[in-house]
């Protein structure tokens, strides 16, 4: 079994992750590490949980919010003006693990948990990683790409999450086996500004249709620039039927995933025409 | 006797452990608390059909804290069982661990035994086997065909009934005839599939020696004596030398029948001369506890123009899975739950059990029953549409009346199956026409 | 292997438990306290059968390493046992028949207190939301969901009174 270790900072974490690399394995709340050690994992040979760092204050300042990465989902779903983050962290499991979750975990979970990350995309958050090179603060979503490339290593310890406050609305559906506390099918986070009867912005993210939580472009150019009718509206659930990259598993095959990507995201965005 | 009269029947009884219950206080099989005990976790085969050719536990007996590792050479006596041998059910077709051959994914092979828990989990996959795959077969009726690979020991890949029947059969009237002057024919094929019982309390046993030649096993099996005799026959004591304590269940619903932990439990108690636990984790209990069974079920009724049916014949295929456990018995059940709770003049029944390289099914509420009655009560509503006969009035019209003579030749004496749909149809707000709510299970009057 | 001594305060006593690598709090509670209210239905945080109050929140024992709760306060079912709020909820448990096989229920009752401490007038939706980390395999949710209702009325009648 490997050992629980804890830093006293932020800087004797990175120095804990710099120096053991992938043997160590960092913890927000446990609800992922504990399920794999459970399973009888053992590639880690340090765990290091994040107590103690006081890193789970939410702040709103200067039209922007911080997160920090150990706020749970309890902390968030407690957040009335952030409604679609908040919709997304009561879905995390039930209280007990929502009052474990952290939102910096849920960046880390496999597809198709990742209810939070999904809103956070359609957010165009930003990550605060502090590495043994100095902070960096890529996009979730250059975030992503790097990390995939890294072979899933982080690069250092994520601090904080940030995001400007949403000019356009921002929803968040997810499709699920029961109403409260299930498995994903899979979740959907639309963040749409609209200007003089034409969207201006458009950033559409779904989770349970690839790796993880992503961005979908083709859906996004499909209501770029126009109006938000019905046509616009089945052509981007069309859009994001069509490009995503679901799994089957025990919660769902891939065919139904998605179909409810597309059921999902015309649901969404018909509640922002 | 009245109604009024019932002490029992009617009112609802409070259980008696539910004080104990709402204050933790409920002991279960692992509430018990045993000082030194060790903890088993099995080796299980990673495909579904293979030889054996080699069971190496050299690496897996080196790790830390391993006290012993147990294989099918360490066992006494006899190396294979079934359940319910002492009802007849035979052969003993299921290894207690395996030994020539693995017949699903999951099968146990050895047993690793360690000082806890964690240090037997990170064993367990140390343990070295050679196989060589064989083809292996999924399905029922692919399974029956010539050229489907061998399942089972004795070559037959469905269970032998007494006179070698291939099946649970039932034969009354003449279908065939029936068929023949009937207005409609109605068939269709029904499939249910195989559902894990997830007991909130995992399957799990402590076997303790008490130091004097006696063991006593805490287990929370549903089907006590059935595995302390199993047990005994198994580990080569006399059952006077075990003392089997169950009790509360955290959640059966018959998953706990099949008696697979307390053996090898109780056999690794004995060659270490230490308490045992043996506890499936919540993977092993969906993976390998045996499931309700799937049933694939042809029905082909004949039925006339006023709803009546006069022929239905059966084709049934229970998946039983690699071994007999309770299968056949469900299978047996199944059989005899045909063709339904109607009076049916002319009946077939043909019921199958068959063995696949899935996981052995075994027990769930009402295994075998919950399946035909799945399918039969589809097939009522097909009849339904079919004949445009309101589909309560056709099942009033050929519900069981007593007196009535049933396919298996023994008269109803119990129906209650018109004064319960009645009930239902009120309870439903389903008005039914006068002479259907009239009808009584005394008598065929309206029907 | 090396072992840590936490400390925690478990039911109101301060003690002292010499813990393995990644031992979780459902481990110690279980097998080193003897706490078998502490039920182990999933080990990975999916039946909430071993819900226990850490600070007085609602975590599971299971997804909790030991080391992380060092220096924390942990309730479990049997140090409710000694408080007279938790007997309300017990009584309306018994009344409404809100057990079958019982092994969901020391953490449905911690659940409840949970929701009850925080929310003393739950909804029904409230009720069912609160216990959806909680699975009862018996499936007896509505004896289940009317005893908090009405264990809920008790109390707050109490309170009001």
């Amino acid at each position: 079994m490997p050992e629980y270790i804890r830093s006293g900072s932020v800087e004797e974490a990175v120095g804990l992750i710099a120096e053991h690399g992938s043997s160590l394995w960092i913890m927000g709340g446990g609800t992922i590490v504990m399920q794999v050690l459970e399973s009888g994992a053992d590639y880690w040979q340090y765990i290091m949980g994040l107590d103690g760092l006081a890193l789970d204050g939410i702040e709103r300042a200067n039209g922007s919010w911080r997160l920090g990465a150990t706020a749970t989902a309890t902390q968030i779903r407690a957040q009335p003006d952030l409604p679609a983050l908040a919709a997304a962290a009561r879905m995390v499991g039930g209280p007990a693990l929502q009052n474990a979750a952290t939102v910096g975990g849920n960046i880390y979970a496999r597809s198709p948990q990742g209810d939070l990350a999904v809103v956070l995309l359609a957010l165009d958050a930003r990550l605060h990683l502090a590495t043994a090179d100095g902070e960096q603060a890529p996009s979730l979503g250059e975030f992503y790409d790097d990390w995939e490339a890294a072979g899933r290593t982080p690069p250092g310890l994520l601090t904080a999450i940030e995001f400007a406050e949403p000019a356009g609305e921002v929803v968040f559906m997810k499709c699920g086996r029961r109403r409260f506390n299930s498995a994903s099918v899979i979740s959907v986070a639309v963040n749409v500004a609209q200007k003089d009867g034409k969207v201006t912005e458009a950033r559409i993210a779904l989770c349970g249709a690839g790796p993880h939580a992503q961005r979908c472009a083709a859906a996004e150019e499909a209501i770029l620039g126009g109006k938000l009718d019905d046509a616009a509206i089945a052509r981007a659930a069309a859009a994001a039927a069509a490009a995503c990259a679901p799994v089957t598993d025990t919660v769902a095959s891939e065919w139904y995933r998605r179909r409810m990507v597309g059921v999902y995201l015309r649901r969404a965005l018909a509640q922002l025409a | 006797m009245a109604l009024k009269d019932l002490k029992i029947v009617g009112k609802s009884v409070r259980l008696r452990d539910l004080d104990t219950h709402v204050r933790g206080q409920t002991t279960y099989y692992e509430d018990v608390r045993i000082p030194r005990m060790l903890h088993l976790k099995m080796y299980r085969s990673p495909h579904p059909h293979a030889k054996i050719l080699k069971i190496d536990t050299t690496e897996a007996a080196k790790q830390p804290g391993v006290v012993c590792v147990l294989t099918h050479e360490d066992m006494p006596g006899k190396k294979t069982f079934t359940p319910l041998a002492a009802i007849g059910v035979a052969p003993e077709d299921e290894p207690i661990l395996a030994f020539d051959k693995v017949r699903w994914k999951g099968e146990p092979i050895a047993a690793v035994v360690a000082e806890s828990e964690a240090a037997a989990k990170a064993a367990a996959p140390k343990v070295k086997v050679t196989f060589e795959e064989l083809p292996a077969v999924f399905d029922v009726e692919e399974a029956l065909k010539a050229e489907a690979p061998i399942v089972t020991p004795w070559g037959k890949n469905y269970y032998q009934y007494p006179d070698d029947h291939a099946a649970s059969q039932i034969r009354y009237g003449d279908v065939e005839r029936a068929f023949a002057e009937a207005d409609h024919i109605v068939e269709d094929k029904y499939q249910t599939k195989p559902i894990e019982h997830a007991p909130l309390e995992t399957t799990g046993c402590v076997a303790k020696p008490e130091g004097n030649g006696r063991y006593t096993v805490y287990t929370n099996i549903q089907a006590l004596y059935f595995a302390l005799d199993n047990t005994a026959a198994i580990v080569g004591l006399s059952p006077a030398k075990l003392r089997f304590v169950g009790g509360t269940v955290g959640g059966g619903f018959g998953g706990k029948v099949d008696i697979q932990v307390e053996p090898i439990a109780t056999l690794a108690a004995i060659k270490t001369k230490r308490p045992v636990k043996y506890k499936y984790s919540r993977e092993d209990e969906m993976r390998v506890s045996s499931t309700r069974a799937a049933w694939r079920i042809y029905v082909k009724d004949g039925v006339m123009n006023d709803g009546r049916i006069v022929a239905r014949k059966i084709t049934t295929y229970q998946d039983a899975g690699a071994y007999i456990r309770l299968s056949s018995y469900g299978t047996m059940k199944h059989a005899g739950h045909m063709p339904g709770p109607y009076t049916i003049p002319n009946v077939s029944v043909d019921a199958y059990c068959v063995f696949t390289n899935r996981p052995p099914s075994s027990a769930m509420r009402g295994f075998g029953v919950m399946s035909g009655s799945y399918a039969i009560e589809l097939q009522m509503d097909k009849i339904a549409a079919v004949t445009g006969v309101d589909p309560w009035q056709l099942r009033l019209i050929n519900a069981y009346r007593n007196g009535d003579m049933k396919a298996h030749r023994k008269a109803a004496d119990d129906a209650a199956l018109v004064e319960t749909i009645q009930a239902a149809a009120q309870l439903a707000g389903q008005a039914l026409p006068a002479d259907f709510a009239a009808m009584s299970s005394d008598d065929r009057k309206g029907g | 292997m090396t072992t840590k001594v936490l400390r925690l305060n478990v039911n109101g006593e301060d003690t002292l438990v010499p813990v393995g690598p990644m031992a979780t709090l459902q481990e110690v509670l279980r097998d080193k306290l003897e706490l078998t209210s502490v039920k182990v239905g999933c080990a990975q945080g999916g039946c909430g059968s071993c819900s226990v109050l850490i600070d007085g929140e609602l975590r599971l024992a299971c997804l909790t390493p030991a080391e992380a709760a060092d220096g924390c306060t942990v309730t479990t079912l049997e140090g409710l046992n000694e408080s007279n709020s938790i007997v309300p909820i017990q009584q309306s448990f018994i009344e409404n028949y809100a057990a079958q096989c019982g092994f969901c229920t020391p953490g449905m009752l911690v659940a409840t207190k949970a929701l009850l401490e925080r929310n003393p007038k739950p909804s029904r939706d409230e009720i069912i939301e609160a216990l959806s980390g909680n699975l009862c395999r018996c499936t007896g949710y509505l004896p289940i969901i009317k005893a908090v209702e009405d264990a809920a009325a008790a109390l707050s009648g109490k309170q009001s009174a």
